[in-house]
């Protein structure tokens, strides 16, 4: 994807940290006991008026509430395309549907839920309040709906350089698909501190949800966080050369030497059984670059690499490295300029992004 | 650096056929896949007849070539069917497909076996035969089962935006192409039937318990229906370095938001007309130059309004034939765009016209009329294909002939 560098000129993100106030940076943790971890959230009548936040569910008041803190970030009334993406969609909804339609024998039955389970709802409803008639998509897949929709938005950008594009996810920790985790052993099977999870080397993860807004655009501005230059996915790698390969290819493509990473950050979910290939590959090529850590903090989830992405973009503006995210021992840099974002979801769907620092 | 998109394949399955012969020969012979449905147990079976496929779930895993117990739910073996013949018509290789891209899409993906087996996978005392759909409430999970199955590696994407989706996954892997990150994409979408779409569109009262009629006055509602098709995609160059006649080309596409309400159109049409003057704009070609429109036209008071409202602005006293073959298929939800794409390729290679069956009564609000007879020996050069959805999603294709 070379020659398609956007900036991000605005972020709304609410996750089970305190990030929805862009004025701090994890200047606390929150600690979680339970494997789970849910949104903290802000006071959603400041950004969603009261009559429509009463039928809202809860993860369509955040994503609402998280696509109009970008918005406001980036100065944007109406941005000129909306793309969400999500792994699982508002999986509770979806629940209250189908048990209502199980235990009412599919009888008198009302559409709200049905509705509001619907996996567009989200960028429907952001359409629909900020009166964007522009472009309007939403990805599902699995690990990498993030990476399609940020592809998208950028390939829309490369057209027309100074339109804007709200990209953002939404995934929530539903009972459902804990549940149903723990029979892939998704998530582990002792409850474990969330700051602890790179000392527990057991199979499975904890449970996270969130969501992020990027107000992309091609043309920088006063509230520009920082450029990304580049995406790739890589699915379902037969080996680690195969990954390894990737990586290299990804840099060379955009000619980024290894010693020009500055920071790595790693999506790394503490499952030991579905982190070796991603591990293997960091020992092996990146033993050199001061790494950090985020699913600790967030959750895993299908679109966890959007928090991820936020922190990159974080550390790039504010250049703070926050204490909770450093992991390898030693030095890291008082300044930082190029980062890469390797994520794995699942060891199934692996990515890079490539962020650079914008100077003003 | 932009590439022109070639249609160099397809395949298709719905309620009137299990390929493009069989499909083809029902919309010549006007056949219809409404009844009662008569696979999907439901409390709907005789009161809300649907377009289904009268194939049980083992029968279309002979179909597809896999062992049941695998975790194939129907919608990845409806898709998996269409994606065998669209990759056989446009005869790929192994080595050519693990550097394609699969663009899927669906609006509840495995709902149907997760729906059946919710309890059990909810019950982590259990185990059984049901534990191989276990992840099915996943809408992702049905596009990595088709590219596992067709070794497609380079990129995957599932689209979900209701109704339109399998136009936005089209429209996707097109700007892929274009861009040349991607030579080649197989791109539709797949969705089975299930209770939970049933009773969704039943509660928003949208459902005809009678044949669907669009366009046409007495319209109620709509007939739900199953499938899927796929396209395959390709770059200019790597048609011609396969030395591959392309069927037909995809020339522009638009995508645009109504914003005017979250489960309706606006009656005029403002979304519907903004995605198909873009889809004009992106190809280049004027309004007069369109010789045929398959409509959205789900026969819903709503759409149907909207759309021809939408139609008539954008054409003025020119409005070029249109029809909905809705009354056909049912409305596939996320397949319906792929699946109509399909029907507007068959439309130019063959030179006809797919009537709108069922529409006997004008609607006051429009001045123009569907195509009711099935039409042959037309010169179709320019064709469109429109598909709107919930959340004001509008998407308008169009087709060429090469």
């Amino acid at each position: 994807m070379e020659g398609m560098h956007c900036y991000i000129n605005g972020i709304g993100i609410i996750s089970p940290q305190k990030t929805f106030d862009n004025d701090e940076f994890l200047n606390e943790v929150t600690i979680y006991d339970q494997n789970v971890l849910t949104c903290i959230t802000p006071d959603f009548k400041k950004y969603v008026n009261p009559v429509q936040l009463r039928r809202l569910s809860r993860m369509l008041r955040i994503g609402m509430t998280a696509a109009k803190i970008s918005l406001q970030d980036a100065h944007i009334e109406v941005p000129d395309g909306i793309i969400t993406a999500t792994g699982y969609g508002f999986l509770d909804e979806t629940e209250k549907f189908l048990r209502e339609l199980l235990e009412r024998e599919e009888k008198q039955l009302t559409p709200t839920y049905f509705m509001q389970g619907t996996y567009n709802a989200l960028a429907g409803l952001v359409a629909l309040s900020v009166k964007c008639t522009g472009y309007n998509n939403t990805y599902v897949s699995k690990g990498f709906a993030f990476e399609n929709a940020l592809h998208d938005a950028m390939l829309h950008l490369k057209e027309n350089k100074f339109s804007t594009f709200l990209v953002g996810t939404y995934d929530e920790a539903a009972s459902v698909q804990y549940v149903a985790g723990m029979r892939e052993h998704h998530y582990k099977e002792g409850r474990i501190i969330n700051t602890d999870l790179y000392k527990h080397r057991t199979p499975g993860s904890i449970m996270g949800e969130g969501s992020a807004f990027f107000s992309l655009s091609g043309s920088p501005a006063a509230s520009t966080w920082c450029a990304i230059q580049d995406v790739r996915i890589v699915y379902t790698p037969e080996s680690e050369e195969k990954l390894s390969d990737d990586v290299t290819s990804f840099l060379n493509v955009n000619h980024v030497n290894q010693d020009d990473i500055d920071i790595c950050i790693s999506g790394l979910s503490g499952d030991a059984t579905r982190d070796i290939m991603l591990e293997n590959l960091e020992r092996a090529m990146l033993k050199d670059t001061p790494h950090v850590y985020f699913k600790h903090l967030c959750g895993e989830y299908t679109t966890a690499i959007s928090f991820g992405l936020w922190l990159g973009a974080s550390i790039l503006k504010k250049q703070v490295i926050p204490e909770a995210v450093k992991v390898t021992p030693g030095h890291y840099p008082s300044h930082v300029n190029t980062i890469l974002l390797v994520n794995q979801f699942m060891n199934r769907s692996y990515s890079m992004i490539l962020l650079k620092r914008f100077n003003q | 650096m932009s590439q022109r998109v070639f249609i160099t394949g397809f395949g298709i399955i719905t309620s009137i056929g299990n390929n493009t012969e069989e499909n083809f020969q029902s919309l010549v012979h006007g056949r219809c896949g409404f009844g009662e449905l008569t696979i999907l147990e439901t409390i709907h079976r005789n009161t809300l007849p649907c377009c289904e496929i009268k194939l049980s779930d083992q029968e279309l895993h002979d179909l597809a070539g896999v062992n049941t117990g695998r975790g194939y739910t129907r919608t990845s073996l409806l898709g998996l069917i269409a994606v065998q013949e669209a990759l056989k018509s446009a005869g790929l290789s192994k080595s050519e497909l693990r550097e394609a891209g699969l663009l899927s899409a669906t609006t509840t993906g495995g709902i149907r076996e997760f729906e059946k087996n919710i309890y059990n996978i909810l019950d982590l005392a259990k185990d059984g035969d049901f534990t191989q759909f276990t992840d099915t409430a996943n809408p992702g999970e049905h596009c990595e089962r088709i590219a596992d199955y067709a070794g497609i590696k380079k990129y995957i994407a599932t689209v979900s935006t209701a109704c339109s989706s399998s136009a936005n996954s089209i429209m996707q892997g097109a700007q892929l192409i274009k861009n040349n990150l991607l030579d080649i994409a197989i791109v539709g979408g797949s969705e089975a039937l299930s209770k939970f779409t049933i009773s969704g569109f039943n509660a928003l009262m949208i459902i005809d318990s009678e044949h669907c009629r669009p366009f046409d006055n007495t319209r109620k509602g709509l007939n739900l229906g199953e499938g899927a098709a796929y396209l395959v995609l390709e770059s200019e160059a790597s048609a011609t370095r396969r030395k591959k006649v392309p069927i037909a080309e995809l020339k522009g596409y638009g995508n645009a938001n109504d914003a005017f309400h979250q489960t309706a159109s606006s009656p005029e049409g403002r979304g519907a007309l903004h995605a198909m003057q873009q889809a004009l704009q992106t190809s280049n070609i004027s309004s007069s130059q369109i010789d045929y429109i398959n409509a959205h036209g789900t026969a819903t008071e709503n759409n149907d309004l909207s759309e021809g409202n939408g139609i008539q602005q954008l054409f003025g006293s020119k409005v070029p034939f249109f029809s909905s073959t809705k009354p056909y298929t049912g409305h596939t939800l996320a397949a319906a765009g792929s699946i109509e794409a399909v029907f507007c390729v068959m439309a130019l290679q063959h030179q006809m016209i797919w009537p709108n069956r069922n529409f006997v009564h004008q609607m006051p609000e429009l001045s123009i009329t569907p195509v009711k007879h099935f039409k042959e020996n037309v010169k179709l050069r320019h064709v469109l294909s429109n598909s709107f959805g919930f959340g004001g999603n509008t998407s308008s294709l169009l087709l060429s002939s090469v």
